[in-house]
């Protein structure tokens, strides 16, 4: 009892000692907290400051009082990274510290504090409802803990698991499915062709039905099909007609990806530095050396990274990215980018659509379908493939078949895939090496033929059926150019082999040949009057389509990676360095102007509804008056 | 010369960007004339084994010590000073790390996954307290536990919380434990080391929503005796059903009960249980038919369970870094202008096929359901078990310590006023 | 009698009660001991430490913001067998660094925690301080990228606190760390194996 009065004393001044102390580590921590927010919002070593002078420096490596402000930023924020360090250790010491005076006094109160028993309140006998109290609360949480949890699942709910077992599935069926195709490939596309006239009109039968039951010479077919697009426009059709198709850009290279397209009244001149005749430039994300294509008024173009594949689409009218899709997470798509070469890209082939979705193929093999509005419809990769430049051969369609150029290093093969479903309909081995050439519909007047140019032959397959119509060997080496058409003639060229036109007939023949000038890049153009033939070093030359004359040669002061393109009587061509040549389609060179991009391209343009789309090396124009 | 060579290659690797190559013999070691000598790589050598050693030593010391403190001298103060030290040992020298609860972790792994190899130190450190306290009760935590300690040493002013946040909060320990081990089970990660509020303070160094959870559960603490231990810790709920068992245990008064109530509210984790005096309104009979009915219902409750951790699975499934994996690339989320993550940026350099992951998630997601099913029984059980256990009735006249939730720290027993001579338990 | 009943009847309780204690701790020992026989199989006598491979690692930064020590206890570690010594070190230099010399502006270490030294012409040796490195692999991925891959990312595992679950290995993207035995902790690549003992 004679303790009381100093331990009261203590006891005081032990409280006086925890307050302050509580309060010293209620400002360290607030100080702490500060020092940690302001540390995560700007990381000192990371200050976008920093990179903005170094940017500058690298434009001007000259500069030396910009080299000593980035000396001094740099010591700067490594002093303030290194401060706030030790700011933050030395402050959590000192709150330790701060907490165990605080704790050691509190225990000392405990210690001294006289213990008076507690007076003997009466006793509470709840000892039952206590008991019924618990019970009922375990019970409520069971409740919410079963409520909760479904919850919880509801709202995180992904489908993942479902996924994942459909794939399991799918793959099990793909692979079954391959099984049978290989063995009894015939009698699939029997059937399928069937599955096609169905749908393709009554009217249409005799014509694909005696194409793939029989006649495999094509010597004589049914009368009456002068113009075979016209008799696929059934009511049931979804594919364009053939005025969509000639009035938008649909494929690379024009309609028929044979270089020439319709229409008239496109600009002459523009200027992409000054902006005279540019409607609009917009930035494409990812670069890619493919063309844009056209529907409508929409364009649509890809780009990909090493570890990005997107598809653009953008407005005609304004120039503003519509969508873009990332289709990187196709199934079955290698986890790395191929190696390819840095002019090729990974992103080379060309789109294509029919009206109702678009389809794009990357060097990664991947080939995905999207409906207009950027929704993946389908996707599918066919294998990485075997192609040390990377994989450039552009799509096109006929009818609903979405048809693939696939020639690599070993099992090249053209392959044709429903447009809707994505099923592959036909697929065709073909025993040629690897090529980067893209294929051409022709109509031959009495039919459509598919024609591919591959070292060591051109070959014609009909585009319903896959069946190989004909073939001459003429070519050999990389084929880069695709073929070109015009008058009952197809033309083909390659570096260090020959400039040859074949005649289309039963059977063909070269018609004529040249060796003077060819081309390993740039893909040739013809009017039924002339052939025009660009070589990559820049010599542009003009033979007579017939007999394969050499009329005039021309040699510009610049490399042309892109294909010219023949429209409405000129030839416009684009040179690496942006620069259009457009002259006249003519016996004697007559240039009609010449308009700068401001920016390099390799890219074949395309031309729609009066404007000239070019792709860029960063940016996409749209010329027009 | 040799500097152009050299400047040259390296133009040209700039310019094939080849990155993500490693380690090629690019540039030859080069043969210095001046006589220098290429200096040795260090490698510093880990913490030496004898310490791990020293470690399970100071823990089978620290036992017996506080146990004999408890049940033979029977002193809070000894007690509390041992609690001291094991917090600096444990706590701020190890640094928290061996230790028992995470134990857990590393048991289930080795049970469940053939290439991990467990330490034996922590296999000691999971079964020492576990033994312990089958025979002495729960004196681990009195005194040995780093983190029953600190919680211990900063409790001030602890209230009760009453029998409704007690029967809500005393379900998460079983969950929580669950929860570790389905997640160590399928090798997705260590929740109890991820999610340990007491590490970052005897690291002082943590994440900052970590230094938030502890600086919660240590102002809690304030009030709320030992927050931690009551409502989280799973290795807690291991200790309490083994200790219910245990062969001696702690007694508030060393001889005989002399009903003073001086200890009624000593203790601040509401373990003692007070006499019951009143007889109970139910009858026997009925007490009996309600035991027997939640016994019957305890199948349903485990059925019920599973069937709700079955429909979760594919959350807690989330957890693991391959199924985030998988689900990023087949549901890609399409923002444009966002990068990738660098999950996927890594998981494209490491050239695996997604198929193969694909496969990979299948599987653990088979895992996942059937540990969904399982976690989900054991929760049910558990509400079950707590049910049933509020239904028998022990009629006892003195103040008796909880058996299963007493730490042991002794409080009670400065508060007794009967002190035979020698104070020892009864044998 | 009636009372001499009663006794036995409690007798007999508490010795039902005796029973199933005694076979509930019996059954309790029995299973902590199948337990541990269980576990023992796998118990392994070495201890085991955490590292990363090199091989897999993507230089992704994150060791530098995962671990729960600041700075990070990974490091730059420099295999000096591997070294090519070069002018330009694609570890220490900026890309596009125009100008070989120790400015700010050319570093590519964000703390400067690399020492360049001039040995002869034309080489140069390069020295990590490790109390400034802060582990975030920048410097790896230069010289991965350009170099022989002589700077490599390592746990320091006179630093490292060895976690149960190691934090940085929970944020790994490409899953590069694993628990090795701790006679051999280190996974250099480019180095003997014998080198890599610690014994």
């Amino acid at each position: 009892m004679n303790r009381m009065k100093p331990s009261k004393q203590t006891i005081q001044l032990l409280n006086r000692i925890a307050l302050i102390s509580g309060i010293v580590a209620f400002i360290l921590c607030i100080l702490i907290i500060a020092n940690y927010i302001q540390v995560k919002r700007i990381d000192p070593l990371n200050t976008p400051a920093m990179t903005v002078l170094l940017d500058r420096l690298k434009s001007n490596p000259g500069d030396d009082a910009l080299r000593t402000e980035i000396r001094e930023l740099d010591l700067l924020s490594r002093k303030a990274f290194f401060t706030s360090w030790w700011q933050i250790r030395t402050g959590g010491y000192i709150l330790l510290a701060c907490v165990l005076v605080i704790v050691i006094c509190l225990k000392w109160i405990e210690l001294i504090r006289p213990k008076i028993p507690p007076p003997p309140e009466p006793v509470k006998e709840d000892f039952w409802d206590q008991r019924k109290t618990r019970q009922r609360w375990i019970i409520y949480t069971g409740i919410f803990l079963v409520a909760g949890s479904l919850i919880l699942a509801w709202l995180t709910y992904t489908e993942i698991g479902k996924t994942l077992y459909r794939q399991e599935i799918a793959r099990q069926g793909t692979d079954s499915r391959q099984a049978t195709d290989s063995l009894e490939r015939g009698p699939d596309i029997e059937l399928t062709i069937n599955q096609l006239q169905r749908t393709g009109g009554q009217d249409s039968t005799p014509v694909t039905g005696t194409d793939s039951e029989s006649d495999a010479t094509q010597s004589g077919t049914t009368p009456g099909n002068a113009d075979l697009e016209e008799q696929s426009n059934g009511p049931q059709q979804a594919f364009p007609s053939r005025e969509e198709i000639l009035s938008n850009a649909m494929t690379f290279r024009g309609p028929d990806a044979n270089g020439v397209v319709n229409g008239k009244n496109f600009p002459v001149s523009w200027n992409g530095t000054t902006g005279t005749n540019v409607r609009w430039k917009t930035a494409i994300p990812l670069s890619g050396n493919n063309s844009p294509i056209v529907w409508k008024n929409r364009v649509f173009l890809t780009g990909a990274s090493t570890t990005k594949r997107e598809v653009y689409c953008i407005d005609a009218g304004t120039g503003k990215i519509l969508w873009q899709t990332d289709v990187s997470a196709i199934p079955g798509t290698p986890s790395t980018a191929p190696k390819v070469d840095r002019e090729t890209g990974l992103a080379a082939p060309t789109m294509t659509t029919d009206g109702q979705r678009t389809y794009a193929i990357f060097a990664t093999g991947d080939l995905v379908a999207l409906d207009m509005e950027g929704k993946l419809a389908w996707g599918k990769n066919l294998g990485l493939p075997k192609n040390h430049y990377g994989y450039s051969s552009s799509l096109i369609m006929y009818r609903n078949l979405l048809i693939v150029q696939w020639d690599q290093a070993e099992g090249a093969s053209v392959k044709a895939f429903d447009g809707t479903t994505g099923k592959l309909i036909w697929n065709t081995p073909r025993d040629v090496k690897l090529s980067w050439a893209s294929p051409i519909l022709v109509n031959t007047g009495n039919r459509m033929e598919l024609i591919l140019s591959a070292d060591p032959c051109v070959v014609s397959y009909d585009p319903a059926s896959g069946k190989e119509l004909w073939r001459v060997d003429c070519i050999y080496g990389e084929v880069g150019p695709s073929l070109a058409y015009a008058g009952g003639y197809v033309f083909v060229t390659n570096e260090y082999a020959r400039l040859a036109a074949i005649k289309l007939g039963n059977p063909p023949q070269i018609a004529w040949e040249s060796t003077d000038y060819l081309s390993d890049i740039p893909s040739p153009v013809a009017s039924d009057d002339y052939l025009f033939l660009v070589t990559s070093y820049g010599v542009v030359v003009c033979h007579n389509a017939k007999t394969g004359e050499e009329y005039w040669v021309k040699e510009l002061d610049n490399s042309v990676y892109s294909s010219p393109v023949l429209v409405d009587g000129l030839v416009y061509l684009l040179d690496k360095t942006g620069i259009m040549h457009i002259f006249k389609a003519g016996k004697v060179y007559q240039p009609v102007g010449e308009a700068t991009l401001g920016e390099g391209s390799v890219c074949t343009p395309a031309f729609a509804g009066g404007r000239i789309f070019i792709r860029g090396e960063k940016n996409l124009y749209c010329i027009g008056n | 010369m040799k500097k152009g060579i050299a400047l040259t290659i390296l133009a040209l690797l700039f310019a094939w960007q080849m990155i993500s190559t490693f380690a090629i013999q690019r540039f030859p070691k080069p043969e210095f004339e001046s006589g220098y000598i290429t200096p040795e790589t260090l490698l510093p050598s880990p913490r030496a084994e004898i310490l791990e050693v020293l470690d399970v030593a100071v823990l089978l010391l620290a036992l017996s010590v506080v146990t004999w403190a408890v049940l033979k001298r029977r002193s809070r103060n000894l007690v509390f000073w041992i609690s001291v030290f094991s917090l600096a040992y444990f706590g701020f020298y190890r640094e928290g790390c061996v230790c028992s609860i995470g134990a857990i972790q590393n048991v289930t792994m080795a049970l469940f996954n053939g290439s991990y190899i467990i330490p034996w130190t922590v296999l000691v450190f999971f079964m020492a307290p576990l033994l312990f306290t089958l025979i002495f009760g729960r004196t681990f935590c009195a005194g040995v536990c780093p983190f029953g300690a600190l919680q211990d040493l900063i409790s001030w002013q602890p209230r009760t919380i009453g029998p409704r946040l007690n029967a809500v909060l005393g379900i998460i320990p079983y969950i929580y434990l669950g929860l570790a081990v389905l997640y160590a089970a399928t090798g997705t990660d260590f929740i109890i080391c991820r999610y340990d509020p007491f590490v970052g303070i005897f690291r002082l160094n943590a994440t900052f929503g970590m230094f938030l959870f502890a600086g919660v559960l240590l102002l809690s603490g304030l009030f709320l005796a030992r927050p931690y231990c009551r409502f989280l810790c799973p290795y807690g709920v291991l200790l309490n059903w083994v200790s219910r068992f245990s062969k001696y245990h702690l007694t508030i008064t060393p001889s005989v009960c002399i009903q003073c109530r001086l200890c009624e509210d000593s203790c601040p984790y509401e373990a003692i249980e007070k006499p019951v005096t009143v007889k109970n309104p139910d009858s026997r009979k009925r007490m009996v038919r309600k035991f027997m009915l939640i016994v019957l219902l305890s199948p349903f409750f485990m059925l019920l369970g599973g069937w709700t951790g079955s429909h979760i699975h594919e959350s807690l499934a989330r957890v693991n870094g391959k199924v985030r994996m998988a689900e990023e690339i087949l549901h890609p989320k399409r923002i444009a202008g966002q990068s990738e993550t660098i999950e996927m940026t890594a998981f494209k350099a490491s050239g695996k096929p997604a198929k193969e992951l694909y496969a990979e998630v299948t599987g653990i997601l088979r895992e996942f359901y059937i540990g969904g099913w399982i976690l989900g029984g054991f929760v049910g059980l558990t509400i079950g078990g707590l049910l049933a256990g509020r239904l028998i009735t022990r009629y006892r006249t003195d103040f008796e310590p909880n058996r299963g939730t007493c730490f042991s720290c002794a409080r009670c027993v400065d508060y007794c006023p009967v002190k035979t001579g020698t104070g020892s338990i009864e044998l | 009698m009636e009372e001499k009943q009663k006794g036995k009847q409690k007798e007999k309780m508490v010795d039902r009660r005796t029973f199933i204690r005694t076979g509930v701790q019996v059954s309790i020992v029995v299973g902590l001991g199948g337990l541990t026989a269980l576990v023992a199989r796998r118990t392994g006598s070495g201890e085991y430490v955490w590292q990363l491979d090199p091989a897999k690692c993507t230089q992704c930064g994150r060791c530098a913001t995962s671990c729960v020590k600041t700075p990070s206890a990974v490091k730059c570690v420099h295999v000096y067998a591997m070294c090519g010594y070069c002018d330009l070190c694609g570890g220490y230099f900026l890309p596009e660094t125009k100008t070989l010399n120790t400015g700010a502006e050319n570093q590519l270490c964000p703390t400067k925690a690399i020492k360049r030294t001039y040995i002869e012409d034309p080489f140069f040796e390069y020295t990590i301080d490790e109390e400034l490195c802060i582990g975030c692999g920048k410097c790896v991925k230069g010289c991965g990228a350009f170099g022989n891959g002589s700077l490599q990312l390592q746990v320091r595992q006179n630093l490292c606190d060895n976690c149960n679950e190691c934090s940085i290995a929970r944020n790994c993207p490409s899953g590069a760390y694993s628990r090795i035995p701790a006679g051999r902790p280190y996974l250099l690549k480019g180095f003997g194996k014998e080198k890599l003992d610690i014994t």
